[in-house]
């Protein structure tokens, strides 16, 4: 009988305490300078590594960083990206046209992650619907900004080992070419 | 046979199954670099390892280098092994390029898929990577040589395999280099295997380079058609455009590999130029009132005055759809063959093709000794040769009789004759293998043609003197196959070449004939065209006598192969109607009055039989279209969105015949719109048992077990007439890239095709004053026709050797058929 009681003066305590806290919160809140950001009047500056708008970036020496290896455009979940590949001038190896349908995308993010090139990156640029959804089908010229984005000193092609941006032998990690004339050590 | 246990699981394997293979069987496959099997074990990569649990073998072992053994249990998984293998990966990688994402071979690279697989996710070695410098291999094969791993798989191929010798192993040690000695084009047609055999991407398809990725090509089973052995390809397509072409595997066609013909000659599918939609005269048009147009204006002409011509490259639905149109309304005239003389040839060989005569491509390469009758491999069926020598490799004998300086990638011994000598040359080789009693059981007829053979021998001595060692090799021979061109073979040699076949089977373990025929689908086109006397000949002569008024050409370019082009020019302009169904820009289509834009091989489900009667389908790849880089110029494509693809008019020439037919001749009733089989059935007995609800049957030889076909009909030429004294005997031929029609159309193709050359005995060069290399002008009818020469004492005397090639105009040539006056030649060397 008695440990009833003392459940119920429990319950009613409570009660009484939760309904006061909420009070003193609001009173609280009251008296407070307000947080909220009157956007579009204000930009919250967001993290870098928000995903929205995508970019193309360009390595150090302002080259295309892009080598149209179509990882991304295989590893898009939606299918938006669509580009063709070709060969320059000097054998690098770039995209003819590379276009991304963002009315299609769905920002996941997933095509910055399989890029070994670290040219294809995303902003936290989100602001950029359109009534007309044709215009938001960006074109290269449209995604290719002057920059590194997040990571401006990589270079794949110091890394790569193919004979562009310097001769065999002349990259990161590489020894000599072998002389094929020769079999003297 | 062996019983072993590969991972708790028992197979019985035939003898000599490497294990490698044995787990293949049960869907086991063991991760490898250097096996293959075309081309053998050497047991270099290490990366096959197994754990051999019981047996002859025990402990870790290479399962690409022990052939399967009674009692063997092994494991593929077991953990000593799958560590051996990571690291052998991890070995190899060490000195692998980081450049997979500018790699063509990525996506379906070997050796991607063994790091991926073994785990190797993080390089530990913090040294330096080794380095090669890359060299120009030509323009379809691109090197690479830093991302190498050695398996040796390309000089095995190159040099064992295929027997050319200009790219090899150089260096030593760890720095082992594969390529040539210098930069320079690869010399082999068969240079383009390399892409295929390579497991990293050392070797990359050149044309193809860098424009996609196998996982974005649609992809399907294809078939090559540039020459009459129907080797089986994989097309892959992207952007409405064939860009890559693979061999497939067929054992008893072409094997793991094909040339460098079949698989670059694709582009002219995706010719600039090529016309893709219908047209009246010049002006472009719907299709419903091209057809309209078409039918309204044969329906005005009389049945007699329509012919219809196709070629050997159209496939078994167009031909036999244009059959039935041209019996629909009633024409007398259905042509599949420029040439009568070849028209003829092909009817034997149709006839004489059975399951007693016929052999595959593997077959010759089990051969022991391989006669050539009027046939140069290299340039008419380049599979053919790999073929040959595989068996030469095996111990085979290889004789040749051609009057060209052949050139075969294997030894052989040459005897540089006359077409003319061909059949004295065989009955002088041969005859002494048989007796009259067996050859007695073939009938009355067989025992003549024996008599004639054995009475030949008007052969000048030096030819008599390398028959005779010879002959005894044929005597002791056991599985002896004759190859028979039928270019510049003569009628009777193609016969006769049947018919010692089928007597050689009598004395043989095993014997046949193996045809080089003018088309992939000449043997389709031989069985439309064979009950039917009339001629391409006879058909420009009724042009000319206004009978002919009116000519249906599907697939198929006369201007290309004609003689006397200004004759046909004329005859055509009489023509009241020229409606032309093609898929190439050719000089037909554009004389056409009606042009109707047909469908290329890869845009339609479409059949072929090759040389030995074997019919084949290829899948349709992808739908006709203009490809998006000539839609957009090269930048990105247009934003523009509608219905209809562009281009994208083509229709399958079948389709289109069909329903001409059915609306010059209404009757609705019972043929099927989507299936042309039924047409094709009751155009052609043989095609009707042939064919299935779903289509033909792929890969089924058509040809009838015992051919009721008359052998030893055929007359022996053995007079063969003297050339006229001071005439050179004119020899047009094909060559490798040069001649065939639809690589003329492969932008591809048409980088690699040397200059052409005409041959010349080095005894008329010295009699007409000339020299090797010399430019020679031949005088003709409005003007010279020039070329190189080249001297030869390998080839035949009295005979100028001409290419068709592409870009030289041979059919001006036409007024010297009875012989070339030597004065006509003139030296113009600069
Ligand atoms: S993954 Fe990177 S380098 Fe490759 S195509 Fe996409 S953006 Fe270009
Ligand atoms: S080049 Fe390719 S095929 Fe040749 S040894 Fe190296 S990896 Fe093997
Ligand atoms: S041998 Fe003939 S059929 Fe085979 S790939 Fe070469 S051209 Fe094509
Ligand atoms: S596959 Fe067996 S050692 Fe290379």
């Amino acid at each position: 009988m008695a440990g009833n009681e003392v459940n119920i003066l429990r319950a009613f305590y409570e009660g009484v305490a939760g309904l006061a806290s909420a009070y003193r919160i609001t009173l609280k809140h009251l008296f407070r300078k307000p947080i909220t950001e009157q956007y579009p009047e204000y930009k919250r500056p967001l993290p870098a590594r928000s995903r929205a708008r995508i970019i193309l970036t360009r390595d150090a020496d302002g080259d295309e960083r892009c080598v149209a290896c179509f990882l991304c455009s295989a590893v898009c979940p939606v299918s938006c990206i669509s580009m063709e590949s070709g060969e320059r001038e000097d054998g690098r190896r770039y995209a003819q046209w590379f276009r991304i349908n963002f009315a299609r995308c769905i920002y996941c993010g997933f095509c910055e992650e399989a890029c070994p090139t670290l040219a294809i990156q995303l902003t936290p640029d989100f602001e950029f619907c359109q009534r007309d959804i044709l215009k938001l089908v960006y074109e290269k010229e449209d995604l290719l900004v002057d920059h590194g984005g997040k990571n401006a000193e990589y270079d794949f092609y110091k890394h790569a080992g193919v004979a562009v941006k310097g001769d065999k032998g002349t990259h990161y990690q590489e020894a000599a070419p072998v002389n094929i004339k020769t079999n003297l050590p | 046979m062996p019983r072993l246990t590969i991972d708790d699981i028992e197979i019985e394997v035939p003898h000599g199954t490497k294990v490698i293979d044995a787990a293949e069987r049960l869907g086991i496959m063991i991760p490898r670099f250097c096996y293959h099997r075309g081309l053998g074990s050497v047991g270099a990569c290490r990366m096959c390892a197994v754990k051999f649990l019981q047996g002859p073998f025990k402990g870790l072992q290479m399962s690409c280098m022990i052939d399967a053994q009674d009692g063997m249990v092994i494991s593929t998984t077991d953990a000593e092994a799958l560590d051996f293998r990571r690291h052998v990966i991890e070995w190899l990688m060490l000195n692998h390029p980081h450049d997979c994402p500018v790699c063509d071979e990525g996506g379906h690279c070997l050796l991607q898929d063994m790091t991926v697989s073994g785990g190797h996710g993080m390089r530990r070695f913090s040294g330096e990577k080794r380095t090669y410098r890359d060299q120009y291999l030509g323009e379809l094969v691109q090197h690479e040589m830093n991302r190498c791993i050695h398996c040796y798989r390309c000089v095995r191929f190159y040099r064992e395999f295929a027997g050319y010798r200009d790219l090899g192993a150089l260096q030593i040690a760890q720095k082992v280099y594969f390529g040539r000695l210098a930069d320079g084009p690869l010399e082999s047609p068969f240079a383009g295997n390399l892409v295929d055999l390579c497991p990293t991407g050392v070797y990359t398809d050149k044309p193809a380079r860098f424009r996609a990725r196998r996982w974005d090509l649609e992809r399907g089973p294809s078939l090559c058609i540039h020459c009459s052995l129907g080797c089986n390809t994989v097309a892959g397509a992207r952007y409405r455009e064939v860009l890559r072409q693979e061999a497939r595997l067929n054992e008893e066609v072409n094997g793991y590999f094909i040339c460098d013909l079949g698989r670059y000659g694709f582009a002219y599918a995706g010719h600039p130029e090529r016309p893709r939609s219908p047209r009246i005269g010049s002006q472009a048009v719907g299709w419903q009132e091209a057809v309209a147009v078409a039918c309204d204006r044969l329906a005005r002409l009389g049945p007699r005055s329509i012919a219809c011509l196709s070629s050997a490259r159209a496939s078994v639905e167009t031909l036999g759809t244009l059959k039935y149109l041209s019996k629909r309304v009633g024409s007398d005239h259905f042509v599949c063959f420029y040439d009568a003389a070849v028209k003829f040839k092909m009817g034997e060989i149709v006839s004489k093709l059975d399951g007693r005569t016929a052999v595959s491509l593997r077959d010759i390469e089990k051969a022991d000794l391989l006669i050539g009758v009027g046939a140069d491999p290299i340039n008419a069926a380049p599979m053919l040769a790999l073929a040959m020598r595989q068996a030469q490799r095996a111990g085979a004998k290889v004789v040749m009789m051609d009057p060209r300086p052949l050139f075969l990638p294997c030894d052989f011994e040459h005897l540089s004759v006359s077409p003319e000598l061909f059949d004295v040359c065989l009955s002088a080789l041969v005859k002494s293998t048989f007796d009259r009693e067996r050859v007695g059981k073939h009938g009355e007829a067989a025992v003549t043609l024996y008599d004639r053979m054995l009475s030949c021998d008007p052969l000048d001595a030096s030819v008599q003197a390398r028959l005779e060692p010879l002959i005894a090799v044929v005597e002791g021979c056991r599985r002896p196959i004759i190859i028979c061109g039928s270019d510049i073979a003569p009628a009777s040699s193609v016969s006769f070449a049947a018919d010692v076949a089928l007597l050689m089977g009598e004395v043989k373990d095993q014997s046949g004939v193996f045809y080089v025929l003018p088309g992939a689908n000449a043997y389709g086109a031989a069985l439309f065209d064979a009950a039917n006397g009339s001629s391409f000949e006879s058909v420009v002569q009724e042009i000319e006598d206004g009978a002919i008024k009116a000519l249906i050409v599907a697939e198929s370019d006369p201007f290309r192969y004609v003689a006397d082009r200004d004759r046909l020019q004329r005859a055509l302009n009489k023509l009241e109607l020229l409606l032309v169904l093609d898929y190439l820009p050719s000089e037909t289509v554009r004389k056409a009055h009606i042009f109707l834009p047909t469908r290329a091989i890869f845009e339609t489900r479409s059949s072929f039989i090759n040389q030995e009667g074997r019919l084949q389908v290829a899948e349709k790849i992808h739908s006709p279209g203009t490809p998006i880089w000539q839609v957009s110029n090269k930048g990105h494509p247009p934003r523009l969105y509608g219905t209809g693809i562009c281009g994208g008019e083509p229709r399958a020439a079948w389709r289109v015949l069909q329903q001409i037919a059915h609306t010059l001749v209404h009757s609705q009733n019972e043929i099927s719109e989507n299936d042309p089989w039924p047409v094709i059935g009751g155009e052609c007995a043989v095609l009707a048992r042939h064919h299935q609800h779903n289509g033909p049957l792929h890969g089924l030889r058509i040809i009838p077990q015992t051919s009721t076909a008359a052998f030893f009909d055929g007359d022996l030429d053995l007079q063969p007439k003297q050339p006229m004294d001071g005439h050179l005997t004119l020899l047009p031929v094909v060559s490798t890239f040069a001649t065939e029609e639809l690589a003329s159309y492969s932008e591809i193709i048409q980088r690699v095709i040397g200059s052409p050359c005409a041959y010349l005995h080095s005894d008329d060069a010295e009699r007409c004053g000339l020299l090797d290399c010399d430019r020679i002008r031949i005088a003709v009818d409005d003007g010279f026709l020039e070329i190189d020469l080249t001297v030869s004492d390998k080839m035949a005397r009295g005979f100028l050797i001409l290419p068709r090639h592409s870009r030289f105009e041979w059919q001006k040539l036409h007024c010297f058929a009875q012989g070339l006056p030597v004065e006509k030649i003139g030296n113009c060397t600069p």
